[in-house]
């Protein structure tokens, strides 16, 4: 299987107004999934990505885990809660954006993450 | 049920001793083993008859031997030793032509004969050396207790050498025997206690990534096994999930008291759900769980009756990361 090709997340940071909540962020990302839904995530991410939804549980945090998602933006100005954050898996990047997630997509897609 | 994993232990002693077979030192065997051409030093260091003896004096000064043989071409006509030297020079004819004075019945010894051979020659003869000839009687070598002691404790060597790689083998073979041994992880699963969810997967992916599992194949483990955890959360009144870790496959079964599955053809589709506001508003309700479960399990078996509730049993087959089984 040939790698996807990747993608550095530190350049669009300022584009998407996101704010990191966890302190490592990954260099790169292999693509991106937006879904709310927990089972879709889990049937059609692909390990890598930054997942881009507006639910806030705590399971998204698990689901990422289980995945090997790479980093998740909370979109509509949405944070987990702090414990939730600590909890975060090492090298799970947390992040936050006041944008929606179709603005998000927008802009994700406008920085060359096809 | 409460079968348990009996890891085969293997054990090789380094030296054989099946019964019945007499055990023998190491060292005795190199003996019987190794060759006269194995512990000579060759090629030999020769003198021609016509050299001097004061010649073949510096000689054995120079290369620190305590004969040097005599020959015509490779053939071997006689052996200068110290002893014939000190002789010369008591008797002043240090500056003489070896073949007026070395011996000429030389005992020899074979390339072909055992060390244990080689050892009994020097205690029959007293000899400090031997020359060595080929099946072709040509002189290939000379030959000393020395040079055996140093050949038998060379290869005393390397032997523990190889012993000592073989145990350290074995070790880590066992090793990873332990490592692979049955790992069961057992817990109880509440109804409406989403904060919870995943705790079970995450142990199971944890055993799975240490044991270098696929990385693929880890993710679907995964998936099954946090779907089944939600839907006891989500659907049911309570129950347990069970992960069993082998060598080659995890079991995961889900168990839960009630209400069960009203038809099991229906929730097996996707989309379908009877999920609450609750848990659609955190994310969950899609109707995707079962199908999740199905796709990424490679055995799978649902029975569920309003009377037993729903029992769900998943299995995935484990290959190693890089491939190979
Ligand atoms: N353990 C269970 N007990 C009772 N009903 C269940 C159980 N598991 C599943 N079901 C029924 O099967 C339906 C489909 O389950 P499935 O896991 O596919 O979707 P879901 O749980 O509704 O949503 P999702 O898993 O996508 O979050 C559920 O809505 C529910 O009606
Ligand atoms: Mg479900």
């Amino acid at each position: 299987m040939s790698q996807a090709t990747m993608f550095a997340l530190k350049p669009v940071l300022g584009a998407l107004q996101a704010t990191p909540l966890t302190d490592a962020l990954p260099e790169t990302v292999s693509g991106c999934y937006i879904s709310d839904l927990l089972s879709d995530v889990l049937a059609h991410a692909r390990p890598g990505v930054l997942w881009v939804t507006v639910q806030i549980h705590r399971n998204v945090v698990s689901v990422a885990a289980m995945k090997d998602i790479a980093a998740v933006l909370f979109t509509c100005g949405r944070k987990p809660d702090a414990t939730i954050v600590a909890e975060a898996e090492e090298g799970i990047a947390l992040l936050s954006t006041p944008l929606t997630s179709y603005e998000a997509a927008g802009r994700l897609w406008e920085a060359g993450l096809r | 049920m409460g079968v348990s994993t009996v890891t085969a232990r293997t054990s090789v002693p380094v030296w054989d001793e099946q019964p019945g077979r007499r055990s023998v030192p190491l060292a005795q065997v190199l003996v019987y083993e190794l060759r006269v051409r194995d512990a000579m030093s060759k090629p030999p260091v020769t003198a021609a008859p016509q050299d001097s003896l004061r010649s073949i004096q510096h000689l054995m000064k120079a290369h620190k031997f305590s004969g040097v043989p005599i020959v015509e071409g490779d053939r071997l006509v006689g052996l200068v030793s110290i002893e014939d030297i000190i002789n010369a020079l008591d008797r002043g004819h240090i500056n003489e032509p070896a073949e007026r004075h070395m011996t000429r019945n030389v005992v020899t010894l074979r390339d072909h004969y055992s060390l244990l051979r080689a050892v009994a020659e020097f205690e029959r003869h007293g000899f400090g050396r031997f020359p060595v000839l080929d099946a072709g009687d040509r002189l290939v070598g000379m030959i000393t207790r020395g040079d055996i002691t140093t050949c038998l404790m060379h290869h005393l060597e390397k032997r523990a050498e190889e012993a000592i790689a073989h145990e350290a083998a074995l070790v880590a073979a066992r090793v990873a025997d332990e490592k692979a041994e049955r790992v069961v992880i057992r817990a109880p699963v509440r109804t409406g206690d989403y904060d919870s969810a995943g705790k079970v997967s995450q142990r199971m992916r944890q055993v799975l990534r240490e044991r270098g599992i696929d990385p693929e194949v880890r993710r679907r483990a995964a998936v099954v096994a946090y779907e089944a955890e939600t839907n006891i959360i989500i659907h049911s009144l309570g129950g347990e999930i069970v992960v069993t870790i082998d060598p080659d496959k995890v079991v995961i079964e889900a168990n839960d008291v009630g209400p069960g599955i009203e038809n099991i053809e229906l929730a097996m589709q996707e989309g379908w759900s009877t999920a609450g506001r609750l848990p659609r508003e955190l994310g969950f309700g899609a109707g995707m769980g079962l199908p999740n479960i199905k796709r990424c399990s490679d055995r799978l078996e649902i029975q569920s009756d309003s009377e037993h509730g729903t029992r769900l049993r998943a299995e995935i087959f484990l290959k190693r990361a890089g491939g190979a089984e």
